[in-house]
């Protein structure tokens, strides 16, 4: 080993060995992050100040959570491009029921006005347990919009990608139509620490949130029956059905559960910006798939973590992040950012070309 | 003897280090039926992939007419008149049968990129008459048959002018008529001076249409004579390496007068009628039919993956409340699919988890269902070693880079995890080869020594023979026989396949329980 | 006898879903006209065929690409793209219209052929190379007009007025020679075929010896091309590209491709009469609900629940088709 050329050439090959050990490395995403955020650090110093640490994680949370929605569905094989629209939705109906005050100029034509919305705001405002009845209702939604998309590709076999297309125009259109395009302002102050507050200033409450999902998931994925299933009737639907899997129940259950993590996000989304927006979400359809898909979840079905996708959209965030700390104009961010994801995937082809290759030798 | 068109010389090959291939030399004359056996791995898919220029050997040269032959892809292949049909048909379904024949070399007007339809049309109407396929040639292929959709891969190879045509496996999905009909054209062929590569695991198929045979083993020639120097014995041998004295296992099963199963008059419009069967306790029941006969819908309905309009089904003397697989699960039926691939395997999966699936509700936890990895590990492993699944560890290998005999195995095996007391095997040993047979028939053995009723469809009468207490024959939906162990005999049981009842509908039930 | 009645029955209800999206344009075309007779006067028809083009030549691009099993997200910001550059072209550096019209025909074939690359070389997913490309052309044009309006000069803004043979809007004219065009390449050339073949199946169309890499390539190109086209061809009618330009219409255009019976899985669609009907369905629609004037924060959710019932009833008849196809095996039945 050690008469084993000289000391140079050997650093050479550890270099080389060390760089395929990351490649091949399950957590190569996390690496890559690491990377982008270290690199920019002599750049822009300001990338690693507490402040803008605080800013990233605030902006990783909603799309952590959406993107495990977005992950179970993949699992089952299938997509949900409606997500956005059930951010929007249930962005505008939770707002509507706590706000209290709303507009009579912007909202009089909205078909909420008057017997749901009023001057002095919506049925419950002003009552303590609005919050919680808003989220209630926000959650009822999404897993409501969810299990329409499952209920018309199972039952009647429609394309993922048609249905949830559909059910994102439909929706998104129907947030709009509900507000006339005006956002619901006027929300309590307790829902607004949701977004931005944190317990005794360390842990932020959208960080709790987001972990009480993603351990639902990843304990829903790893030691439940049912997760299994998820991945069953993702990988080979046929199969699963001899072994007596209800394959139907399943693809409901993955598109409701993304439904619910939609309607989550949404409840961090709105609480941060407190108000509900109609085209809250509108611009995320990329950050979500995207998160799941460079995290390592396959658009074939059967394959995806939780952990992965806590990784990829990790990804997004700090690459979003770095672009702005660049003080770059944001169409030039969203550039970028394309062709950062296109390396990112292409880097992702390579490593499992790499992986096949060494496991065959 | 006749001149060689083509001859292999020292062909080697290998697969990331694997050798597939060493050293192979064959040699095939004009007009002759060259018969190619082995088991699987023994290098003849490899072997024929390079013949049709799918692969390129590492060593070794072929010589088409005594000249180079080096083909780089299938149309290099192509080119030089060698066609291959491969098992898997290789057409596509959404275009007609002309433009399938013509796929790469339309007719065009004037030579500018535009189809001439008529012409194009009136050549694969040649061609198809040729092949004796009745249709039109603007028919889209997914209209037709398994066996019309090869006749028109043969029609190809016709157009093409073809001097070698090799067949890989073409009998596998075919019905007993299609491949009479095969098997006249692959002589028709032959008269008109085409050489013809046979590749089967069907050895009686090979004795009576060749001429010449070629063993392969582990990648080596091991035997090569004219067809009458061979007997199946002697094939076998060369094939294994062995002798094998038993291709079907001693019979040791009890069969007790409890029925486990019993269908009463099933009937589906269209697919199965009046459907009465019923197995014992402990007995290996056959079922035959051609294909298209209605045996695996008639398990997929007594499985519940289908269902029925009229009839019932009992299992252990209790009618079937509900007819879903879940509940046949609970009663304890199992279902070993015709279609180990696709509807039996996780492929990507590892062997544990491909076991644990069926069994995985009963061993979780009542609230919320979480799965007990230990226990359904522990019971994993034990299965593995009652069926001796030959793989790495179970926890890691998946189930793709297991041999076709041990991905049954894991087949049979994740449904021993609930123990069932009745089986359906539907071609448990379709695409196995003759090593592995033995210990899958060892498996469903053993199953009836241990007191359950396996229902086992095939289109192999001599596998039926070999393990069966007793036959059903099924054809066009209703079964038109049933023949006890010491009655077998293999025209009786055609006869029933081709439709002429043992019993008219009358006397069905009587005759059934005179047996 | 009832038997035979069922059969005819479902034969019959199978083939009145096969037309559904024709059935459905007519029937909103009829309803549409009954509650206003504007509807059926030749402007607005002219109206609905013009505004039809555009979207129409991107779809049949996007049924290219779908016919193959693949997918293209990136149109809508393609179209923005090269409506904003060629129209920057003739505004900031004075090319003249024809040239800045080729200009754009090239953008949107280099980014065809970046497409292409990715798919075919760095063997990367149509739908995650395409979402990419969605964003970054979207910020690459903003960056290119600094996310201000762009407007284009009267000339070609007269184009969309201008008339052949005296009555077929230039727009219009256009959309005809691409169908016709595109329908000849698909049916009757060997291209064309090869298409359908690789989008059944691209290892049988390789092992058939087809270079089915060459035909992704195609279409993915062609598909790029025909969206610069039709971007270009809606700048006539609208006169200026603003920064919200051309987001929605890819979905916008897989609803048309999909309504006229193309399959997101590869191999079956057509041009004629398929995408060209579920162009034609959705702007019969969209006009419609403008001369009924719904209201306009309406519109667009009663256009997304008659795309959902026509895709719906497209699922059921393939449901039909294959119970009804599915062989009788006993005599009984013959």
């Amino acid at each position: 080993m050690f008469l084993k050329g000289s000391p140079t050439e050997r650093n050479k090959s550890d270099v080389k060995d060390l760089f395929v050990k990351v490649l091949l490395s399950e957590y190569f995403i996390v690496f890559f992050c690491l990377l982008i955020f270290v690199s920019l650090m002599p750049v822009t110093p300001h990338i690693a100040s507490r402040a803008n640490i605080n800013n990233i994680m605030s902006n990783l949370w909603p799309l952590f959570i959406i993107a495990i929605g977005q992950t179970v569905v993949l699992i089952v094989a299938g997509i949900d491009l409606s997500q956005t629209s059930i951010i929007a939705i249930t962005s505008v109906v939770g707002a509507a029921i706590m706000t209290s005050k709303a507009d009579p100029t912007l909202f009089e034509k909205s078909p909420l006005w008057g017997w749901f919305l009023t001057e002095s705001g919506g049925p419950l405002a002003g009552e303590p347990a609005a919050i919680y009845a808003a989220i209630f209702v926000m959650i009822l939604i999404g897993v409501g919009i969810g299990c329409f998309n499952g209920f018309f590709i199972h039952k009647f076999k429609m394309p993922p990608f048609m249905v949830t297309l559909v059910s994102q125009m439909l929706f998104s259109a129907l947030a709009i139509y509900l507000t006339k395009s005006e956002n619901i302002i006027g929300l309590p102050k307790n829902f607004k620490a949701i977004g931005s507050g944190s317990i005794m200033k360390i842990i932020p409450y959208s960080m709790i949130f987001a972990i009480v999902v993603a351990v639902l998931a990843a304990i829903l994925l790893n030691k439940t029956v049912l997760g299994k299933w998820l991945y069953l009737v993702g990988s080979n639907p046929k199969a699963s059905a001899v072994i007596g899997v209800p394959t139907g129940k399943v693809i409901i259950f993955a598109y409701a559960f993304s439904g619910f993590c939609a309607a989550m996000g949404s409840v961090l989304l709105s609480a941060r910006l407190i108000a509900g927006r109609p085209t809250l979400g509108q611009t995320m359809l990329m950050d979500v798939v995207g998160a799941a898909v460079i995290g390592g979840t396959s658009l074939f079905g059967g394959k995806g973590k939780v952990s992965w996708t806590l990784f990829g959209a990790l990804f997004f965030v700090i690459l979003a992040n770095a672009l702005n700390m660049m003080k770059l104009p944001f169409y030039v961010v969203d550039m970028a950012k394309g062709i950062v994801i296109i390396i990112a995937v292409a880097f992702d082809v390579l490593r499992i070309e790499i992986k096949r290759r060494t496991n065959v030798m | 003897m006749g001149e060689n068109i083509l001859a292999l010389r020292n062909i080697s090959k290998a697969f990331y280090g694997i050798k597939a291939l060493s050293d192979v030399s064959i040699r095939v004359e004009k007009g002759e039926v060259l018969g190619i056996i082995g088991e699987n791995g023994a290098g003849k898919s490899t072997l024929m992939n390079i013949v049709g220029g799918v692969l390129q050997p590492d060593s070794g040269d072929m010589l088409l007419y005594d000249q180079p032959y080096k083909p780089k892809n299938t149309m290099d292949a192509n080119a030089s008149k060698i066609a291959f049909i491969h098992q898997e048909l290789n057409l596509c379904n959404n275009l007609t049968v002309a433009e399938n024949i013509f796929l790469i070399d339309f007719p065009k007007i004037n030579k500018i990129p535009y189809i001439n339809k008529r012409e194009m049309n009136r050549l694969a109407h040649e061609a198809i008459k040729a092949v004796g396929l009745q249709c039109p040639p603007d028919t889209l292929i997914e209209k037709l048959s398994q066996g019309e959709r090869q006749l028109v891969e043969i029609a190809k190879a016709f157009s093409m002018d073809a001097q070698v045509i090799i067949f890989d496996e073409p009998t596998t999905s075919l019905t007993a008529r299609e491949t009479e009909r095969l098997f006249k054209i692959i002589g028709d062929l032959k008269q008109k001076g085409r050489s013809i590569i046979y590749i089967s695991h069907i050895l009686s198929d090979i004795q009576k249409l060749t001429d010449r045979i070629v063993v392969l083993r582990d990648g080596n020639v091991t035997a090569e004579g004219t067809t009458s120097s061979f007997n199946i014995d002697s094939m076998i041998f060369n094939m294994i390496g062995r002798d094998m004295k038993h291709i079907y296992p001693e019979r040791k099963n009890v069969v007790s007068d409890e029925k486990k199963v019993e269908l009463v008059n099933i009937t589906k419009k269209g697919i199965v009628s009046n459907i009465n069967l019923h197995a014992h306790e402990g007995e290996v029941v056959g079922i035959f039919g051609l294909m298209g006969s209605g045996r695996t819908e008639l398990m997929h309905i007594f499985f519940g993956l289908d269902s029925f309009e009229s009839g019932e089904i009992k299992i252990k003397g209790k009618l079937k409340s509900k007819n879903t697989a879940v509940q046949s699960i609970k009663q304890g039926v199992a279902f070993v699919t015709e279609n180990r691939r696709e509807e039996g395997l996780m492929l990507e999966m590892t062997v544990l988890e491909n076991l644990s699936f069926v069994a995985m509700p009963n061993l979780a936890s009542r609230f919320l269902r979480f799965i007990d990895k230990s226990r359904i590990a522990d019971k994993a492993a034990a299965i593995s070693q009652r069926l001796r699944i030959k793989s790495g560890a179970i926890e890691k290998s998946a189930a793709k880079s297991l041999s076709g005999g041990n991905q049954q195995k894991v087949v049979i095996g994740k449904w021993l995890m609930t123990s069932p007391e009745i089986f359906i095997v539907d071609e448990p040993t379709r695409g196995i080869d003759v090593g592995a047979k033995f210990e899958v028939y060892s498996v469903i053995n053993n199953l009836a020594c241990d007191g359950a009723a396996v229902l086992v469809v095939s289109s192999e009468i001599e596998e039926l023979m070999g393990i069966c207490d007793r036959i059903y024959v099924m054809s066009r939906g209703e079964i038109t026989g049933c023949v006890g162990q010491d009655e077998f005999d293999r025209e009786t049981i055609l006869r029933y396949a081709f439709g002429q009842c043992a019993f008219n509908k009358n006397a069905s039930h009587e005759s059934e329980v005179q047996q | 006898m009832n038997n035979n009645n069922k059969a005819n029955m479902s034969a019959f209800a199978l083939k009145l879903l096969k037309n559904i999206p024709l059935l459905l344009f007519i029937l909103v075309f009829v309803v549409f006209g009954l509650i206003t007779p504007v509807f059926f006067e030749w402007d607005n028809i002219e109206n609905i065929l013009t505004s039809s083009s555009y979207i129409g030549i991107v779809a049949i691009g996007m049924t290219l690409v779908l016919l193959t099993g693949g997918i293209d997200l990136s149109v809508g910001s393609l179209m923005f793209l090269s409506a904003s550059s060629a129209g920057l072209l003739i505004r900031n550096f004075g090319f003249p219209i024809w040239l800045a019209i080729v200009s754009a025909i090239v953008i949107g074939l280099l980014v065809g052929a970046f497409h292409a690359f990715c798919i075919n070389k760095l063997k990367l997913v149509p739908f995650i190379v395409t979402l990419s490309t969605l964003v970054a052309l979207k910020g690459l044009t903003l960056m290119l007009t600094k996310s201000v309006a762009v407007e284009w000069p009267s000339a070609i803004t007269g184009m969309a007025s201008r008339r052949l043979l005296g009555f077929i809007p230039l727009p219009v004219f256009i959309f005809i020679v691409i169908i016709i065009l595109v329908q000849l390449m698909l049916k009757s050339t060997p291209l064309g075929r090869h298409i359908y073949a690789v989008g059944y199946n691209s290892e049988v169309a390789a092992k058939a010896g087809i270079d089915h890499i060459k035909i992704i390539a195609v279409v993915y190109i062609l598909c790029s091309v025909l969206a610069a086209i039709g971007g270009i061809i809606s700048v006539t009618q609208l006169g200026i590209v603003n920064a919200g330009y051309g987001e929605g219409e890819e979905f916008k255009a897989i609803a048309a491709a999909v309504l006229g019976g193309t399959s997101l899985s590869g191999g079956v669609g057509s041009v004629f009469p398929g995408v060209v009907i579920g162009t034609l369905l959705i702007q019969v629609v969209q006009a419609g609900l403008v001369y009924l004037q719904v209201d306009i924060y309406m519109q667009p959710i009663i256009t997304a629940g008659i795309i959902l019932l026509a895709i719906l009833l497209d699922s059921l008849r393939t449901m039909l088709e294959k119970r009804l196809e599915r062989r009788n095996i006993t005599k009984s039945c013959e």
